[in-house]
């Protein structure tokens, strides 16, 4: 970020909000590893910590909300700094769904059995975890580094997250196909895939708005 | 935003420096400034937004020290080509200053003293009505109309600027030039102007000079960016607040120097 404003309180203002996001955006981090953690580990007692700390999350989203507010007030800031103020609004907003995904996700496992789940269908389930994980380290610093490559890369793995999408739900419904009575854990488990996919979709949307940040322009959809 | 699609260039600066006696003072501006718009121009003090000002109206002809080269055309017609008729011109191009400088008469006379003297109105009933609606125009007449005869010293801030404008409008100009108008105003009044502007523009070119990135986001179609004499950067107000491509530009709007 460029300092010196005229005005020093200017400067740390944009500061806070843009370390508020950092920290957000480490926390959502955390939370959707520890999320698929006790997915892939069945451990249901890391659920509780998981739900705490969504709230913590959610908290951060009201008050980056709150300082973006009084910036709007104070500064009425215009090119670079009006772009970081929108930006980072829907920055935190995205954050916030993320978060509200990856506990939705922790909280599907605790109906599940402990151990006979089918181990391809949890291998499918982590692969497509980790690549939402990698994807959201690198949108994360994308908007750190303030890096238009990085955010361009993201947008383009997120075929790639909707492709391990498709293969994990082909698996849940491989074992849905075994036996009926799997019908509610598969359920559960579809919505774990298709939740992951979602996160996947907001981590794109936060890397096209630090492309906007940086840029002035949303990235080009080269479909 | 509204966009005018098929503009058309009412002034057209070409090369045009500006020396003060040794000290130059603009250099090499080239610009266009669209028919029915506001244009505005920003910088900081001493970047030279006056001074160009006054090249659209030739107002630096009366400084001895100050010489003009290059060319402002006017509907296509370069206003410092010998035997341009300077009195003609300024009928043309009226300007409006930063401090409100009513003359000291009343009301009814600050805006026919125009008329009379450019030889607008025949009679007595043509003046009046000139009167009239350029201080409609100006969004003046409901506050005076019952006291035309009272001198226009004694109007609010506010109020003598709007008489000042109308007093531009009086003797029908294109082009209205507005030097930092309102910076000796409060807000009401500023707003008050700014409106005026707004309502202005579909009859009038307006060119601005403001010290407020505000005012000129809010009352400007186009901005252009001055910086030690030198035009930085020109374009749509949107652009130049949402993105501007010179760096120059970013720093000085954000408020990264001054
Ligand atoms: N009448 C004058 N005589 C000498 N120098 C002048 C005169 N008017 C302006 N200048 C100089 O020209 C430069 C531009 O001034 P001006 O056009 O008034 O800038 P701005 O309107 O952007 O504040 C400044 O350096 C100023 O000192
Ligand atoms: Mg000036």
């Amino acid at each position: 970020m460029s300092d010196d404003h005229i005005v020093k309180s200017y400067d740390e203002e944009l500061h806070i909000i843009n370390d508020a996001i950092v920290q957000m955006g480490s926390l959502t981090e955390s939370l959707l590893e520890d999320s698929m953690n006790a997915i892939t580990k069945m451990d249901k007692d890391s659920v509780s910590k998981i739900v705490e700390s969504d709230k913590k999350i959610n908290k951060f989203r009201a008050s980056i909300d709150e300082q973006i507010m009084t910036l709007l007030v104070k500064r009425s800031p215009v090119a670079i700094d009006l772009r970081l103020a929108i930006s980072t609004l829907k920055i935190s907003q995205d954050l916030e769904r993320i978060g509200d995904l990856a506990k939705g996700n922790a909280k599907k496992i605790l109906p599940l059995p402990e151990d006979d789940l089918p181990p391809e269908m949890l291998n499918s389930m982590r692969r497509l975890g980790e690549a939402v994980q990698k994807q959201i380290k690198l949108s994360l610093d994308s908007y750190l580094e303030r890096s238009t490559e990085k955010a361009i890369q993201v947008v383009k793995d997120d075929e790639q997250v909707n492709d391990l999408t498709k293969i994990s739900i082909k698996e849940v419904l491989d074992f849905l196909a075994k036996d009926k009575k799997n019908l509610e854990f598969a359920t559960n488990l579809l919505f774990v895939s298709k939740n992951l996919e979602r996160a996947g979709d907001h981590i794109t949307r936060i890397a096209e708005n630090v492309y906007y940040l940086i840029s002035g322009d949303y990235p080009k959809k080269n479909k | 935003m509204e966009l005018n699609m098929n503009r058309e260039a009412k002034v057209i600066s070409k090369n045009v420096d500006v020396f003060y006696g040794n000290k130059q003072a603009l250099f090499d501006i080239n610009l266009e400034i669209f028919k029915n718009e506001v244009t505005a121009l920003i910088g900081p003090s001493g970047c030279g937004k006056s001074t160009f000002l006054r090249c659209i109206n030739r107002m630096n002809d009366v400084i001895d020290i100050c010489k003009i080269s290059g060319e402002i055309e006017i509907d296509g017609f370069n206003i410092y080509k010998q035997g341009v008729d300077v009195v003609r011109l300024r009928e043309k191009v009226g300007m409006v200053f930063q401090k409100p400088n009513p003359f000291p008469k009343s009301i009814y006379d600050n805006i026919a003293y125009g008329p009379n003297i450019h030889g607008i109105a025949q009679n007595k009933q043509e003046l009046d009505e000139i009167v009239e609606n350029s201080l409609k125009k100006a969004a003046l007449w409901n506050e005076v109309k019952d006291r035309l005869n009272e001198p226009g010293t004694g109007l609010s801030g506010g109020q003598q600027q709007r008489l000042c404008i109308a007093r531009a409008i009086s003797i029908n100009p294109e082009i209205i030039l507005m030097d930092e108008p309102c910076s000796a105003l409060d807000p009401i009044a500023t707003a008050k102007i700014e409106e005026l502007i707004d309502s202005l523009k579909s009859s009038y070119t307006i060119v601005i000079v403001t010290h407020s990135m505000a005012q000129a986001a809010r009352v400007s179609q186009r901005t252009g960016f001055f910086h030690l004499g030198k035009l930085i950067e020109m374009d749509e107000t949107d652009k130049i607040f949402k993105n501007p491509n010179n760096k120059m530009t970013q720093d000085y709007i954000t408020g990264r120097f001054g």
